[in-house]
């Protein structure tokens, strides 16, 4: 089993050594931009050496532009402040942190990261003073990687004089939540508003669903945990 | 209790303020470009359905403030500021006359960008898995990857990390397959019903290959699979095979 291991490696080796090899240079497209222009010139002074010499040589400085790099603000970071459901341990708030990459008008990648903490079940209420979890096991801690679409972009107005752009969106997405012990595999769906008041500034609506398989009440079923929160977020 | 939700809320406050800082501050060197056409449209946000609510004409120039996918914020002379698209702004030229060009995001893009990130779902050892990875590209055929992934099985729970090198066959065609070779390390969990439920942190090497399809835009999709091989302290060695299938994007 190693051997077949070692020739795996090595030909996978084999094959990427060429590749390594076509690295002339580390950043290839500076050079080759660079490269490009004196293949120009090269051009133009054999069509020099064909037509006969100038008399007069032109007097003119030629201006060189220097073109300022234009910034991308593509970027969304920020943070959520809401409610979430844990089914059979009641509401409670949550908190959390979420990037964004906006990819096309579109379509944007966003990651999240939240924290909440179950309260008792009405099990635990009826039945006096019998625990199911401990204190650190009642965290409930989450992360997320979606896709979202900008399903219904528009704007919003206030007054006569001022409008924002907006966005109703779908998110859909997977991560894991660590709940009662133990970590588990967890996909999300939802839905949300998007207000840009400022080009650097957007508040968010948002309403989730976070479906996990949880074993903890004796049956496997499926738990949904619906989350509503207010979120802003910064531009970069 | 209060005192840890207050002392949360203080932190998210300064977090908040940290963020802003570089937005507030924005003394920057703009560029100006010129209208070559008989107008530049400019509307009212960025996207498509945003109605025109003012044209600059011919001979005129924009100052562009920012780029947000695929639209361009700008300022005309007469301080009116708008979103103009960027099939539009292909048509502008600079000072001295020479074409604006930019990177436009499609198939082009695809064969030779210089950074892609995406996500995965898929199966590691057989646990789930859901990893992320970014890249940057040297050339349009070599990059250096990074990913990382967290995997929840029956059996036992992990995370892993990988670093390495990736070959992309033919970069130029919408369907390219692509070779990988590198390291990582693997942190496993053993469930504690097992009989040795330490955890253990180990290095591993791994090599797969993989197969990327080009959908539109700045999209793709990727299928991978990873053998990874495990340098474990025990007696012997282990392997692990990762299946996944993911979607990623390049900037």
């Amino acid at each position: 089993m190693e051997t077949w291991v070692r020739i795996l490696l090595l030909t996978v080796a084999l094959s990427v050594l060429p590749g390594c090899a076509t690295v002339r240079h580390l950043f290839h497209w500076h050079h080759g931009a660079k490269a490009a222009q004196p293949a120009d010139g090269t051009t133009a002074g054999s069509d020099a050496e064909q037509t006969p010499p100038r008399v007069i040589e032109p007097q003119v400085e030629r201006r060189t532009i220097k073109v300022p790099r234009i910034k991308s603000s593509n970027v969304e970071l920020g943070l959520f402040y809401g409610a979430l459901s844990i089914e059979d341990f009641g509401t409670n708030p949550d908190y959390g942190v979420t990037a964004a990459y906006h990819i096309t008008e579109d379509f944007f990648f966003q990651g999240e990261a939240g924290r909440s903490r179950g309260g008792r079940t009405s099990f635990e209420t009826l039945s006096g003073n019998i625990q199911l979890l401990t204190n650190n096991e009642r965290r409930f801690t989450y992360y997320d990687l979606s896709l979202g679409y900008n399903f219904l972009p528009g704007e919003a107005f206030v007054g006569r004089g001022f409008a924002m752009t907006s966005a109703f969106y779908l998110l859909g997405g997977f991560g894991a939540t660590d709940f009662a012990g133990d970590t588990k595999f967890t996909v999300n769906f939802g839905a949300g508003y998007r207000l840009v008041p400022r080009d650097w500034l957007a508040v968010h609506f948002t309403v989730q669903d976070h479906v996990f398989q949880s074993s903890l009440l004796g049956t496997t079923k499926l738990t949904n945990n619906l989350e509503a929160r207010l979120g802003t977020t910064v531009f970069f | 209790m209060l005192r840890r939700t207050q002392r949360a809320a203080l932190a998210a406050a300064m977090l908040l303020a940290l963020l802003l800082v570089p937005a507030v501050s924005a003394a920057r060197e703009y560029l100006q470009l010129f209208v070559t056409e008989p107008y530049l449209e400019l509307h009212t946000g960025p996207g498509r359905g945003y109605p025109v609510f003012h044209s600059v004409p011919r001979d005129e120039s924009v100052t562009v403030l920012f780029r947000r996918t695929d639209w361009f914020k700008v300022r005309t002379e007469r301080g009116v500021e708008g979103w103009a698209a960027q099939r539009e702004m292909l048509k502008t030229v600079l000072a001295d006359g020479s074409p604006f060009k930019f990177e436009l995001g499609d198939q082009a893009g695809f064969s030779s960008h210089r950074y892609e990130l995406g996500i995965f779902a898929g199966e590691y050892g057989g646990a789930n898995l859901i990893s992320a990875y970014w890249s940057m590209s040297f050339n349009p055929q070599l990059a250096l990857e990074l990913s990382a992934g967290q995997f929840l099985g029956r059996f036992s729970n992990g995370e892993m990390g990988d670093v390495g090198l990736t070959h992309v066959i033919s970069p130029e065609s919408r369907w390219s397959p692509f070779l990988m070779l590198g390291t990582g390390v693997v942190h496993t969990e053993p469930k504690a019903t097992l009989v040795t439920p330490s955890n253990r942190t180990e290095q591993t090497a791994y090599a797969g290959g993989g197969i990327r399809y080009y959908l539109t835009r700045r999209f793709f999709l990727r299928a991978e699979y990873k053998a990874h091989y495990i340098f474990t302290k025990r007696n012997q060695n282990e392997e692990a095979d990762e299946w996944k299938l993911g979607f990623a994007f390049f900037f």
